[in-house]
This record gives C-alpha cells, sequence and structure tokens, in this order.
C-alpha cells in the first residue's frame, strides 16, 4: 500500500438515505505537494502535509480519510495557504464507523487552493544513539549522534522534511516497517575524563572477604560545553556504545599494523543539557582495590532518660581507606561516602581532595600514582562525629 | 428522515379495542414508514351511527413532516430538549393524534404537545400510552376550530451530546496565541436530525433519572432501582429553564445567523450559526469562536508532590477582554497547542491537555506536559539537628532541624520564560531566603523567577523545623 492517508475533493453529493447512510464520493484525488514530520516532542510525532486542491466557488466538501495508518481523529487540522482570507472551513463531519471526515470548505470564487493537513501520527517514532570512539590514551573521543527513525506509522513517506528540534532540518524518504539511522553530529577530539568511582553504600568495604574480585565501576564523563566542542543543545537521552582504538597485528612481518576497535561498554546517556556534565558508567576496573574499615565507633556524650534508656547520643568515628593501584599509569579514583544525619566532619587526612555533594554525601577525589601498592598505597582517613543521634534521622531527601 | 403523519377521522369519542388494533394495522402499512423513527399518525377514526367495531372505518392520510427541529443539547448530562414544530390539520371535536419512536432514546415521561396557533382553541385533554404498545403515546385534542393549526412537539432525548474543544497556536516567542474553539456535536439518538437549529448549554443540570433508562422504559413508570424523584423542585426547575429557553427562542427567531452566546440562570446558551443536518451515528464539529493574539505567558512549574521531579510547561492567559477573550465562559474541552516554529508557520506540537471550565475573568493554565529543556535541581546542601530538651524523665521532648537547600534553575530555550517552584513543609517551620517567595498557605511556598533565554540561576534558603515542644505552633 503506498498511501493509506487519502484526501479528495467531493464533487458529488453526500447521499445520506434514510436506513443506512452510505457516502458515494466521487473524487479528485490531489497528490502531496509537501511533507513535513515534527519530532521535537517526545510524546506525540506531527505531521503536516500541503496538497493542491481545486475548489469551486461556494461549499466544497473536502473528504479526508485513511485506514492502516492511527491518526489521532482529534488533532486533525486544515489550514488554506494561498487565500487564506477567502477560504474558510466551515465544519466538520465524521461519519459513523469510519476513518474519516469531510471538511465543508467555502471559497469566494473557483480558485486552486494549496491546503496544509496537520495531525498527530502514532508509530513514527525517533531514538538517539550514540557511537564514540575513544584514544588509546582515554584523553580524547570522536563522539557521533545518530538519528534513528522508526517509521511503523502504516504510511510511507516520500522525501518528507524532518524536523527533531535542533539542528539543520532534512529531507528523507522512509518506507512504512523502514528503520532509518543518520549521523546527525560528529565531534572529534572530545575531551574525555576517566574515573573509577568507589560508592561506600553499593560495593563491598573489605575485598579480602569476598570470592570475587571487587570490579570498580570506570566511567567516562564528558561535559556538554564550547571548550568540548558541544554545548549548543541539550545532549537527549540514548544508548551510548563505546569504543577504543587499537592497534591490529600486521598481517606479514614488516608491514604496517592497521588500527582497529575493541569495544569497551555501553550506558544510556541521560538528559544534559548544556554545561552540564555526562557520566558514562561503561564497565570495571579491577586493577584497583579498595579496602575501607571502621576503625573507631563509639558512642559519646550519652543521656539516658530515668529508665536508663539511651535516649540521645553523639558519636565518634575514623574511617580508613586503603586504595591500591596496580596499573602502570596513573587513574582518578572517587571514593564516594554517606552520612546520613546531623554530622562534622572532625578532620581529615585528604582536606583538598574533599567535596561536599550535599547534606548526606561527600566525596574524595584522589588520583592514584601508577603501580601504588603495598608499601606505596594512598591511605584516607577522615574522624566524624554524628551529633544528638535520636535514630529518627532522615537517611534520603 | 421522514416523518410521517396519519390522520383519519372519527366522530364521538370513544374507539374500541378492536378499533385500536385495526388502526395499528393500517399504521404498519403505511408507506415509508421506518420503525426506526418518529411517527407521527393523526387518527380521526369516522365511527357509524352504529357502534360497531367491525363498522369503523380508518381513513389514513400521510401529512408534510417535521416544520422545523431544534435541538437544546446539555454536556453535563445525557440530555437533550428536542423541539419540533409542525402543521396539522384538525377537525372539530375529538381528534386523536399518535405518536411513536421506536428505536431512539427519547424520555416518554417527557413528551409534551402544544399548539403554537389557535391555543385558546385547541386543547389537550388527555394523554394515553396504550397497553402491550411500546414507545408509543396518544393524545385526545379538543379543537374549537377546524383547519390548520401549527403545533409544537418537546421531549427529552438521549444519545446526543456536544463537547467543546480548542487550538491554540503561539507565536515563536510564546507570548502570543491565537485560540480557536469549537463545538461537536455527536448524534447516537437513533434519529436523524434534519436542517436543525442547534443549542448547546454549558451547565450543570441536576437530573433524578437518566434520561437513556428512562427511555429503556419506553413508557411511564417507576423505574427499578433509582429512588423516588425529589419531585417538585425539580420539575419546576425545568420548568423555568423551558420557558427561559422559550423566550430567548422567540428572541433568536429574528437574530441574525450567528453564534449567539448568552447566560441564563446558571447556565450558557449557545445557539449555533444556521441550521445543521446531522443524522444518526455522525458527529458534526463547528467553529465557536476565534481570538487573535491573545497574551499568554509560558508559565513552567515544579512541585515535587505533583510532578514528581518534572518541570511541567503551562500556557497561562485570562478569559478577559483585555486578552481578546471574555465575551462568555468557555466551556471545558480538550485543548491541542502548537506553536508556529518558522516563517511559513510550520507547527511544533506542544502539548495536548484538557481544560476545566473558564467563568469570564477567570486566569486559566493550559497544562501541556514536562518539558526538558527547563531543568530545576534541588539540592539539600546542609542538615544539623540541635536545641535538645528533655522532660523530666530525661527523655527528648523537643528537637529543631535546620536544612539548607540550593536550587539550581536552567532554561535552555532560547525563549524566556518564568518559573513557578512550590515547596510544601509541616509542623512548626520557618524558611529565611534573600529570594523572593510568597506563602501560598501555612504550609506551601512559591518561588517564582523569570529566566531569560538561555538563562541559569540560583536561590536557596533556610528551613527551620521545631519538632516536640520546641515547637510553638
Amino acid at each position: 500500500m503506498k498511501h493509506r492517508i487519502t484526501l479528495a475533493v467531493l464533487t458529488g453529493v453526500l447521499f445520506l438515505s434514510h436506513s443506512a447512510h452510505a457516502r458515494v464520493k466521487l473524487v479528485a484525488l490531489p497528490e502531496r505537494a509537501r511533507v513535513v514530520v515534527s519530532l521535537n516532542n517526545p510524546d506525540a510525532t506531527l505531521v503536516e502535509e500541503e496538497r493542491l486542491i481545486t475548489l469551486q466557488k461556494g461549499v466544497n466538501k473536502v473528504d479526508f480519510s485513511w485506514r492502516g495508518v492511527n491518526i489521532d481523529a482529534t488533532s486533525i487540522q486544515v489550514r488554506p495557504l494561498t487565500h487564506p482570507d477567502n477560504v474558510v472551513v466551515l465544519n466538520t463531519s465524521y461519519p459513523p464507523n469510519e476513518n474519516a471526515l469531510i471538511w465543508e470548505m467555502s471559497s469566494s470564487s473557483a480558485q486552486e487552493e494549496r491546503v496544509r493537513i496537520s495531525y498527530l501520527l502514532s508509530g513514527l517514532g525517533r531514538d538517539i544513539a550514540y557511537k564514540a570512539v575513544a584514544e588509546p590514551d582515554e584523553k580524547t573521543m570522536t563522539l557521533r549522534n545518530y538519528l534513528r527513525l522508526r517509521n511503523d506509522s502504516g504510511e510511507d513517506l516520500t522525501e518528507a522534511e524532518i524536523r527533531i528540534g535542533y539542528g539543520a532540518n532534512f529531507k528523507k524518504t522512509i518506507a512504512h516497517e523502514e528503520v532509518l539511522e543518520m549521523l546527525s553530529e560528529r565531534i572529534d577530539g572530545l575531551p574525555i575524563k576517566k574515573i573509577l568511582t568507589w560508592d561506600a553504600a553499593t560495593l563491598p568495604w573489605d575485598p579480602e572477604y569476598e570470592k570475587k574480585t571487587v570490579g570498580i565501576p570506570l566511567s567516562y564523563v564528558i561535559k556538554n560545553d564550547k571548550a568540548s566542542k558541544l554545548g549548543a543543545h541539550t545532549l537527549l537521552p540514548g544508548k551510548v556504545r563505546i569504543f577504543i582504538k587499537t592497534k591490529e597485528q600486521a598481517e606479514k612481518e614488516g608491514e604496517k599494523a592497521g588500527e582497529g576497535v575493541a569495544f569497551t561498554g555501553e550506558d544510556w546517556a541521560t538528559l544534559t543539557p548544556a554545561d552540564r556534565e555526562l557520566k558514562l558508567y561503561i564497565g570495571q576496573s579491577r586493577d584497583v582495590k579498595v579496602t575501607q574499615r571502621k576503625t573507631k565507633d563509639d558512642k559519646t556524650n550519652i543521656r539516658r532518660n530515668s529508665g536508663n534508656t539511651i535516649v540521645l547520643h553523639d558519636t565518634d568515628e575514623i574511617y580508613k581507606i586503603e586504595v591500591e593501584n596496580f596499573k602502570k599509569t596513573p587513574v582518578d579514583l572517587v571514593i564516594v561516602e554517606h552520612i546520613p544525619g546531623y554530622w562534622k566532619m572532625v578532620e581529615h587526612s585528604h582536606a583538598a581532595q574533599f567535596k561536599k555533594k550535599d547534606a548526606f554525601t561527600f566525596e574524595y577525589n584522589l588520583t592514584l600514582p601508577a603501580e601504588s601498592s603495598g608499601n606505596r598505597k594512598t591511605t584516607v582517613t577522615f574522624n566524624i562525629n554524628r551529633i544528638n543521634v535520636q535514630g529518627n534521622e532522615p537517611a534520603s531527601y | 428522515m421522514k416523518n410521517d403523519l396519519t390522520e383519519g377521522s372519527q366522530v364521538g369519542g370513544w374507539e374500541s379495542e378492536q378499533m385500536r388494533k385495526q388502526r395499528r394495522v393500517s399504521r404498519i402499512h403505511l408507506p415509508n414508514c421506518s420503525p426506526a423513527h418518529l411517527l407521527i399518525c393523526m387518527l380521526a377514526v369516522l365511527l357509524f351511527w352504529v357502534a360497531s367495531p367491525a363498522h369503523a372505518r380508518i381513513n389514513v392520510v400521510t401529512l408534510p413532516g417535521r416544520d422545523s427541529v431544534q435541538l437544546t443539547i446539555y454536556n453535563s448530562v445525557d440530555l437533550t430538549l428536542v423541539k419540533e414544530s409542525r402543521f396539522l390539520t384538525f377537525r372539530k371535536g375529538l381528534n386523536r393524534l399518535e405518536f411513536s419512536w421506536a428505536n431512539t432514546l427519547i424520555d416518554p415521561t417527557s413528551v409534551e404537545f402544544r399548539a403554537l396557533t389557535h391555543g385558546d382553541e385547541v386543547e389537550v385533554l388527555d394523554v394515553s400510552f396504550p397497553p402491550r404498545v411500546a414507545n408509543t403515546l396518544e393524545w385526545r385534542i379538543n379543537s374549537e376550530f377546524a383547519g390548520e393549526v401549527q403545533v409544537e412537539i418537546r421531549y427529552f432525548t438521549s444519545g446526543i451530546n456536544w463537547s467543546a474543544d480548542y487550538v491554540a497556536e503561539a507565536n515563536k516567542i510564546e507570548n502570543l496565541m491565537h485560540l480557536a474553539g469549537h463545538v461537536r456535536v455527536n448524534n447516537h439518538s437513533g434519529e436523524d436530525y434534519e436542517n436543525a437549529q442547534v443549542r448547546l448549554v454549558v451547565g450543570m443540570v441536576r437530573l433524578v433519572e437518566e434520561i437513556a433508562a428512562l427511555a429503556r422504559a419506553g413508557r411511564p413508570g417507576p423505574l427499578t432501582q433509582l429512588p423516588a424523584p425529589a419531585a417538585m423542585p425539580e420539575a419546576s426547575a425545568k420548568l423555568a429553564l423551558y420557558q427561559e429557553v422559550d423566550r430567548l427562542q422567540e428572541r433568536a427567531k429574528d437574530a441574525p445567523r450567528q453564534v449567539i452566546k448568552e447566560g441564563l440562570s446558571e447556565y450558557f446558551l449557545y445557539t449555533v450559526e444556521g441550521r445543521d443536518t446531522i443524522p444518526n451515528g455522525w458527529s458534526k464539529r463547528m467553529p465557536s469562536f476565534k481570538a487573535q493574539e491573545v497574551p499568554i505567558v509560558s508559565y513552567y512549574k515544579h512541585e515535587r508532590e505533583r510532578y514528581g521531579d518534572k518541570v511541567i510547561r503551562h500556557y497561562r492567559f485570562k478569559n478577559d477582554k483585555e486578552s481578546k477573550l471574555g465575551t462568555e465562559p468557555l466551556p471545558d474541552g480538550a485543548v491541542k497547542a502548537f506553536r508556529f516554529e518558522t516563517d511559513d508557520r510550520l507547527y511544533a506540537f506542544v502539548g495536548r491537555t484538557s481544560v476545566k471550565y473558564i467563568p469570564l475573568n477567570e486566569q486559566v493554565e493550559l497544562e501541556l506536559g514536562n518539558d526538558l529543556e527547563v531543568m530545576v535541581k534541588p539540592v539539600l546542601t546542609n542538615w544539623i539537628k540541635t536545641d535538645i530538651q528533655f522532660d523530666n524523665n530525661g527523655n527528648v521532648k523537643g528537637w529543631t532541624t535546620r536544612e539548607a537547600w540550593e536550587f539550581e534553575l536552567q532554561n535552555s530555550k532560547d525563549i524566556d520564560v518564568v518559573l513557578d517552584i512550590r515547596r510544601n513543609f509541616s509542623g512548626d517551620w520557618s524558611i529565611s531566603t534573600q529570594a523572593q517567595h510568597e506563602n501560598v498557605d501555612a504550609n506551601k511556598v512559591k518561588f517564582v523567577a523569570p529566566l531569560k533565554a538561555r538563562e541559569k540561576q540560583k536561590f536557596s534558603y533556610q528551613l527551620t523545623i521545631r519538632h516536640g515542644t520546641n515547637a510553638t505552633r
């Protein structure tokens, strides 16, 4: 089926018989002159098509019908473009049990009119997919942003102008059930920050007690800003697949080795407005080991009621985090700690690397030297007091 | 649609069961009588001097159909008042008029007759719902006048409804919109209404029994499982509405063909321009009004308890004269909002929503869904507990918490917006902040921040909550 949406100017009459309203259509079918598909609203796809119709002087009936496509019938609108002041849509009739409607249009003279018909169409969607290839040093990458159009609308779209809400519009032909993927942006030399994140709330504190080596989540962080050759628009959610360039083995001895890529992982990109960071969790590192222990956990300043039950106390807690990097290169590691309630930092070893994220969360942003294990390991200690602990403190907000 | 009037004549006022049967047989065989439609038969059966059923003569004449029909459709209940007028030829003395409505949804208790001409000379004696015949009634009418009389028949039907819908077209920078209102009439009543004047009532009327249920019953009588109606006030209210509707109808006769919008009591009546034919099963949508360049504010709201973490876009406008509106209340209905994206007025779809009934001079907000391009990020930056109080038993009886909050706001759009952030608190709370704010109620605070295109802002506040005996309110 080529076109399932039809527009007809009814040059015949509309027969309304007494018992059954059989509609007899004597039609002139105008072709589409233009199709515009607007995908900028994630909730609905708007299609606008323009057709040239020939109107008689007086009242004309124009029939718009569809089958096999899912159009929101309440969304259909027609706008005269050539003579908007002389062509008036009088009313719209909806016949029973039909995917059709009939406009009564009055025209001040016999004339050709270009009309624009707008409607919301289901089954036409878009996805964003990203592909990134990191340089072997993991300092920069090439990011490609693809737009993937899915047409399950039932309608073939020929030479449709496609608008996605940013960037230039483009023309494409996309058949029913076709998926069309297009490169919409390519950024070379996009700076990336590679970081490992050890979160005290989700990872085991003592790897010695684990049966398997604890992997520490590895992320690439990019910033949607001008310095990164981005920042022109919000980065939309979509899957990011990340590869890294590799050297291939030469085919024969003495020949130059080619370049290839290896897949390093994928993540869902979240919506990222301009000047904000996008963190992509792509895999785990097992060459960094983090051991956290609580070396002091005292209740202090205890207050009891007359029944000798503790009703309020403070704490004195010391934490020791030992970090070993077995890699031959330095690596950035973020240690995330969660201390809900009212607390104060008494002292800590890495004040310069400390950053309070919110009331109940802080981080140490460490750069671990290459091969810093054994005696050369990094040790972070911090001493906190929780204050006025009752047990009714919020754990999150 | 066909409406058939059949007429016979009768001398005297008495009719036997045999005659009734014979009459009905005659009616069934009438040409052009469809069982699915309204039928009116004028029965003037000539009775011979010998009052024997066998000698009754039935005279059947097909008379012209409706001369006009008017539909007054309600949107709050499934109710349409149908008023039709036609010319009937009466004889002096007793006339019988039969009205039947097979396969329609007419409330038999609502059917009324009155003579528009010669009203003093034409009198309804009684109305009978004959036994064992559904959807039929018969008026016995005494006429002092012989000749043509214009009569009006009025009844309620269910199965016709109407709804309003709107199309909002905002300009590129979303500070003005065109607003077009439409009304859509759906006819599932079983009856075709040709060349009808359509009037629409905006307002809430009370019905104690559903018209559809009364229609199903086919004849007056108690409906099962329904409470007895509180008859009098409702009946008189209906009557008052009838009378008011009549009065307006008289006035509308001379009015030019336009959409007349008039308030009546607690209702608003739209009389749609011209006449329309709405066959059974069909719907028809007609323009109701068009307002150009209505000022709007792109108003964004964030309230965690209501919308989660999302920011919801609204178009805010006022139904008043300054906003090129304000001539009528706007009935509740669906709204589709678009924005002109290009110079040749291609659309971007903004969102769809529904609006509540909008009285005159009321401010309206069209809720148009989440907009990803406006961000609100609240962060609790500090939390402390202090001022601990103990009772005589050493238990904690009072304490105070202090929260520091910072809000990051970001407008990624190329147009200016206004952001409305609401925070809900409970207990004995107080806030201190440099930011402009307003107490919406005892436990809700509103921060309104206008953001220019691509602008980022921050604001913060300190929240203190006094618990236990520390609370003073």
